[in-house]
């Protein structure tokens, strides 16, 4: 089993090589100097200079990756050029809100899609199934920024039960915390459980037909036995996988939830750095969500034989 | 079957972390107030709309920081609010015959944060940091070889007098010293740096001391209680100044319609910067204070005038006639700005009868030089960036304007550090710019003068012009300097490098318990002389 | 039995009903919208939805509906030309990769991962700051980030489907490589790629507006429905309607092409239910 993970980490280090050559290229070849942006408009040819040397940027570009790539390897990801901080507390601070709000989100989510998913599948047909559908395609359509917003005119601004702005992190009030994340994670469990919902309808109904259900039934098993411990744990096997996709997904950012709901979350300073050109953090933060991304996938293939025995990690 | 019993684990787990995340920490009610017996208020909450780039002042800088610093620290002079210098920890100078000595005498009563008193040497040794290229000092270039003038040198004859001399006369060095991006050329204690002359923080003189600043969030700044202030009234970034709340805290929203809620639910006590957009939502509540003071920045439309099509006068004319700044102006800021087409700001004391002539527009007349100049109606492109929404605006409103006269702009929005790259450089055909407030008019043109060759993000390179901007650097007579930029706006106003638009307002609103707020023309928040009822 | 089929039937109707109705306006919109959706009205800005405006007009005085007909156009002309390149380069390379196997397979997956480990809006935002706002970047950007998840079905599919007889049988045959896969291997993974392509246009529409909403999309002063949403948002509390429309027109949109999908999956797969 350690094995098993051990090799799977490390064939993904070319990928995470390949990722940080990407992301070092791309995010140069934008157009704009970070150390113009940093000393504002109106100032002379001298100081930008200065400011890029200091910076490090008027070395040739293997000699920055190199250097940048040497510094991860020991686990130092640089300092942010806009706010002088360092790169990796930077990134586990916004991590983890934007993770607190994915993972309460999703685990909503995979919650009320497969009780809607399985009881559909089981009432099939009847108006339960056509209203569990009809719900979770109408869901699929509505984008998840729109939601947020009218969520938010409603909640926010025209009942005013809820905060409208802002964040205040744990260390300073968790009641309070909790009550600006609520927005979001509902908007977000909204729009995750329209697709997981149907994915768990689908495959509830194909293990419906099989015949050892048929058999369980035939044994005398009450139908809730039969739900909960034959169709279930198999039915649930596929959805397992798009949760795990979708956490992969999610935790890479939610900019646009974030930015509607303006909460310091990954995404966000993603899209910051993006747009002030704050080369460290945006090299760090690609390399830190790459391998959140493998991390979750091996997680969630780790997790397939709990529900389906069949399968064994190979 | 063993399946179940593992899900139910798994899920169980899962839960478990979630709610983890959600709370771990002590959760502290705020402190109630008791407002019988404290008469400061302990918080005032205003916004800023990005985080401040650095605290050490004068250095990498925008418009918010120097504002936040300026609550900081404090330079030898200052700007009053009718835009002149005034005293601030010299409480008086003099300046030899020839221009070139400067005698300050500094205030004894000022004390640094950390309870050191003010002396000249830690003047001086301010000073020499600020011209040390390694402190990358915003305004260095102003003491180099094409500047107003070079330091000779600097000395303290006693503990409470600087002198400093300069290679030539400067009527622009107090101004200079008191610029807001050169940090107010503020003096700070040597503790402020480390032994190996890196930054830590800033130990000033000013109404506040640094608190603590959670990047992205807030900067939070905590009374000086042993401020020692100029008599009077508040007066610029001089005058009196006292901190009449314990704690000040610039909470970053950057969005505006989120910092107009917050201020509606009262999560937020002032927005001394609002979006002209959020003014409808405001409109007739009864719980704010709204404001509005014209400040000195500027908002115009440059042209590249080496463009092979833009450098003929007649097309540039042409482009300058078919935009009504009037109508512009109120439609973008809601009836809040000031249309106006000279680099010099309504606002500013220099704005007589020459710089409110406003170009009437005129279709025909475009059309005719259009015809002249053989235009075949390509497309020109028109530069701007979403960061600031008027400007995006601004190009959308020019666009349909110029289309009337069958000029075919097409618009080109680029992000924030693409839009300063190329003003930079001067790659652009056309492009909307906003200039930060600037409290003398040639600091004004000098936004649009110069050599393209060694700036080329000078729109006005001619040498006429040249010439004329440094005469308004030699004389400090008002009216000499009035003769001057008048001759100057004509010529600006007919030779067209660029179309200067509207100088905008300051709208500020506050929540009603908020008291003594006053914004002013420099485009900075103020917050001394503020507290809560 | 009838059940399912009246479902299908449902989904069918109510997806090509929501489908016509967006091809309609699209059609009625290349020969006439009621006002011209760029003209700006300063006198009359944010009016609300009357006689003379049925939807209204924008901050600049701009006719919603205009602007929401112009932009039905603009927005799925991007999610189709998306949908299309990503489909046609993720298919080639799936295909390649699925049957040639070895180093192609190996190099083109290194590829796809790398790509996929790039959180797309991202990727998205670069390539756009890269190669500047345009529609044509967007497209770009749009299809890069959607490309790889087309390889990895096509790949997936073509694996499961290489060791039939047919194939063997085709390979024995003499056929080349080239015409096995167009004539066998191709036809067996239409059917998969036609579900996904579906799914692809709505995700295409989402990040569209998604782009929009950041700031980067097509520039103005053209229309799209998500950066009517985008500009919408200072002016929510008093003007519903400019967010309120292009938010019901992207939904409405998406649900229709959703069902025409589910549709489209029942008939080309009856076994099973969506």
């Amino acid at each position: 089993m350690l094995g098993y993970i051990c090799k799977r980490l490390l064939l993904t280090l070319p990928t995470l090589l390949l990722v940080s050559v990407a992301v070092f290229l791309i995010i140069r070849l934008i157009p704009g100097d970070p150390a113009l942006v940093l000393l504002g408009e109106g100032a002379d040819a001298a100081s930008i200079a200065g400011l890029r040397a200091d910076l490090g940027l008027d070395r040739p570009l293997p000699v920055q990756f190199v250097s940048w790539f040497e510094h991860a390897l020991k686990g130092d990801l640089g300092r942010s050029i806009v706010s002088g901080e360092p790169v990796g507390e930077l990134i586990l601070q916004h991590f983890g809100l934007t993770a607190a709000v994915v993972l309460v989100a999703v685990t909503l989510a995979t919650l009320i899609a497969a009780a809607a998913g399985l009881i559909a599948a089981w009432r099939r047909n009847s108006v339960i199934d056509l209203a569990v559908v009809g719900a979770a395609t109408v869901v699929l359509a509505v984008p998840s920024f729109w939601l947020g917003l009218v969520l938010l005119l409603l909640f926010g601004l025209k009942l005013g039960w809820l905060p409208f702005v802002g964040y205040v992190p744990f260390s300073e009030s968790a009641a309070q915390a909790a009550l600006f994340l609520v927005l979001p994670v509902v908007t977000l469990t909204i729009t995750e459980s329209g697709v997981l919902t149907r994915m768990m309808r689908a495959s509830s109904i194909d293990v419906l037909q099989l015949d050892y259900v048929t058999h369980a039934r035939a044994k005398g098993l009450s139908e809730r036995a039969v739900l909960t411990r034959h169709v279930f744990p198999n039915a649930f096997a596929p959805t397992l996988t798009l949760v795990g996709l979708t956490l992969g997904h999610l935790l890479g950012g939610i900019a646009v939830i974030e930015t509607v709901f303006t909460l310091p979350g990954l995404g966000r300073l993603m899209v910051d750095s993006v747009l002030a050109r704050d080369y460290p953090v945006i090299q760090g933060c690609l390399l830190f969500t790459a391998v959140v991304y493998v991390v979750v996938n091996l997680l969630v293939d780790l997790c397939y034989p709990i529900f389906d025995p069949r399968v064994t990690a190979r | 079957m063993a399946g179940g019993g593992n899900l139910a684990r798994a899920l169980k787990t899962l839960a478990v972390c979630g709610v983890l995340m959600l709370g771990f920490a002590s959760a502290r009610a705020p402190a109630a107030v008791d407002e019988t017996t404290v008469a400061r208020a302990p918080l005032l909450r205003a916004r800023l709309n990005s985080d401040i780039v650095s605290t050490n002042p004068g250095t990498r800088r925008d418009e918010n920081t120097d504002g936040v610093l300026l609550h900081i620290v404090e330079g030898l002079v200052a700007s009053r609010e009718d835009g002149s210098v005034g005293p601030m920890l010299a409480g008086r100078w003099s300046v030899s015959a020839d221009g070139r000595v400067y005698t300050f005498a500094l205030r004894p009563e000022v004390v640094f944060h950390n309870g050191a008193p003010l002396t000249s040497a830690e003047v001086i040794w301010s000073l020499r940091r600020y011209l040390k290229p390694e402190t990358r000092w915003r305004c260095l270039e102003v003491f180099g070889p094409n500047g107003i003038a070079r330091i000779v040198s600097m000395s303290a004859p006693d503990p409470h007098t600087v002198v400093i001399t300069l290679d030539r006369a400067a009527p622009m060095f107090l101004t200079t010293l008191a610029r807001a991006d050169c940090g107010g050329t503020g003096i700070l204690h040597p503790a402020s740096v480390g032994s190996d002359g890196s930054w830590i923080a800033p130990i000033g003189t000013g109404p506040f001391r640094l608190g603590e600043w959670r990047h992205n969030e807030f900067v939070q700044l905590n009374r000086f209680a042993h401020y020692a202030s100029l008599p009077g009234p508040r007066d610029g970034n001089t005058g009196g100044k006292h901190a009449l709340v314990d704690q000040l805290r610039f909470l970053i929203i950057p969005d505006s319609s989120a910092a107009r809620a917050a201020l509606v639910r009262g999560s937020l006590d002032i927005i001394d910067n609002l979006a002209p957009s959020e003014l409808l939502g405001i409109r007739g509540r009864t719980d704010l204070q709204f404001q509005s003071v014209p400040i000195l920045d500027c908002y115009s439309l440059l042209i590249q005038t080496r463009d092979p099509l833009l450098q003929d006068v007649r097309v540039r004319t042409a482009i300058a006639l078919t935009i009504d700044a009037v109508g512009l102006a109120k439609a973008i800021t809601r009836g809040t700005a000031s249309a106006n087409n000279s680099p010099i700001p309504v606002a500013s004391p220099f704005h007589h009868s020459v710089e409110a002539q406003l170009r009437s527009v005129n279709l025909p007349k475009a059309r005719q030089l259009l015809q002249a100049s053989g235009y075949d109606g390509r497309a020109i492109q028109l530069v701007t960036s979403r960061r600031d929404p008027q400007m995006f605006d601004v190009a959308v409103v020019i666009q349909a304007m110029a289309a009337q006269a069958g000029i075919n702009l097409q618009i080109d929005t680029v992000d924030w550090p693409a839009h300063l790259s190329r003003y930079t450089v001067g790659n652009y055909q056309l492009m909307v710019q906003s200039f930060s407030a600037r409290l003398d008019p040639t600091l004004s043109f000098g936004t649009f003068i110069g050599d393209k060759r060694q700036e080329p993000r000078k729109v006005w390179d001619t040498l006429r012009s040249r010439e004329l901007l440094d005469q308004t650097l030699q004389t400090a007579d008002p009216a000499a300097r009035q003769a001057v930029f008048d001759t100057l706006t004509r010529d600006f106003l007919e030779e067209v490098p660029a179309v200067v638009l509207y100088n905008s307002s300051r709208l500020s609103v506050v929540r009603s318990e908020v008291v003594g707020h006053q914004n002013w023309m420099s485009a900075q928040p103020r917050l001394w002389g503020v507290s809560l009822r | 039995m009838r059940g399912r089929l009246r479902h299908a039937g449902l989904n069918a109707i109510l997806g090509i009903s929501l489908v016509g109705a967006l091809l309609l306006t699209i059609g009625v919109g290349l020969v006439w919208m009621p006002y011209d959706p760029i003209a700006i009205d300063l006198a009359h800005p944010l009016g609300s939805p009357a006689l003379n405006h049925w939807f209204g007009t924008d901050e600049f005085g701009r006719d919603v509906l205009s602007r929401s007909m112009l932009g039905a156009r603009i927005s799925v002309l991007i999610a189709l030309a998306t949908v299309v390149v990503a489909i046609t380069l993720g298919t080639t390379l799936g295909l390649l990769a699925g049957y040639l196997r070895g180093w192609t397979d190996r190099l083109l997956m290194m590829g796809t991962d790398t790509v996929l480990a790039f959180p797309g809006i991202l990727l998205a935002l670069a390539l756009i700051a890269v190669l500047g706002s345009s529609n044509g970047s967007i497209i770009l950007a749009l299809s890069t980030a959607y490309t790889p998840s087309v390889v990895r079905v096509v790949r997936s599919t073509v694996l499961s489907i290489r060791e039939r007889e047919f194939i063997e049988a085709s390979r024995s045959a003499g056929d080349s490589a080239l015409g096995t896969i167009l004539r066998h291997v191709l036809p067996n993974v239409l059917p998969p790629v036609v579900v996904l392509a579906t799914s692809l246009f709505g995700w295409a529409m989402l990040s569209e507006s998604a782009l929009s909403f950041l700031g980067v999309g097509v520039p103005p002063p053209a229309p799209t429905w998500g950066n009517m949403l985008s500009a919408s948002r200072p002016y929510m509390d008093i003007a519903g309607w400019l967010s309120i429309v292009p938010g019901l027109c992207i939904a409405g949109t998406l649900l229709g092409i959703n069902l025409l999908g589910d549709a489209l999956r029942d008939w080309l797969d009856p076994r099973r239910e969506t």
